[in-house]
């Protein structure tokens, strides 16, 4: 699953630290998720596109082998 | 003087210094004091106690730790229970073959694997995760 964390990251000039204070997890399993390492949950993926101001689908896409 | 903060992290390694410890003062009771039958056996269901608070704390800990964290907890839970069955398995078949020397093969001489096993198992998640 491809995701596009750190540019939305960049685009509201947030770091990592910043992104886990709002969703209330830690900077280094931002690290997981931004890195492909973890695939999250639904209930965190829906906080992250909330914090995000945008839509889940467009944070998380599928790639051709999931 | 700072104050030292209650996190669940904290918690659990008082509750896991406090079970350790009563296990070991039991342990040398037994050991070295040789009480009477009946002592020894309530002090060696003491620990037990200890053990109940630390589960409780240790499973409260993990529900309130972040979806990573709690996928590396069982992660090295799995690596821990299962390589400590494996280790009892292989000892169980060995001593049907050689009769291990209890002095070094008794229970109480296999709980530091257990330990062992869960510290690995944290250490391959954690680099697969972080």
């Amino acid at each position: 699953m491809k995701n596009t964390i750190k540019v939305e990251r960049a685009k509201k000039n947030w770091t990592q630290e910043d992104l886990a204070g709002k969703i209330g997890i830690s900077r280094q399993s931002v690290n997981s998720i931004e890195t492909g390492k973890f695939i999250p949950s639904t209930v965190l993926a829906l906080k992250m596109a909330k914090v995000f101001g945008t839509s889940v689908e467009s944070i998380f896409e599928l790639e051709k082998l999931d | 003087m700072e104050k030292i903060k209650r996190t669940p992290g904290n918690k659990i390694l008082f509750y896991g210094i406090l079970w350790a410890v009563v296990y070991i003062v039991c342990l040398v009771i037994v050991k070295k004091l040789d009480p009477f039958k009946t002592l020894g056996v309530v002090l060696s269901f003491m620990p037990t106690i200890t053990f109940v608070l630390f589960i409780y704390n240790f499973i409260k800990g993990v529900g309130s730790m972040d979806e990573v964290e709690r996928r590396i907890q069982l992660e090295a839970t799995v690596w821990g229970f299962t390589l400590g069955l494996l280790l009892l398995m292989t000892l169980g078949l060995l001593d049907l073959v050689i009769s291990l020397n209890k002095e070094d093969w008794g229970y109480r001489h296999l709980i530091p694997y257990f330990f062992v096993f869960y510290f690995f198992g944290i250490f391959i998640s954690r680099r697969k995760y972080n």
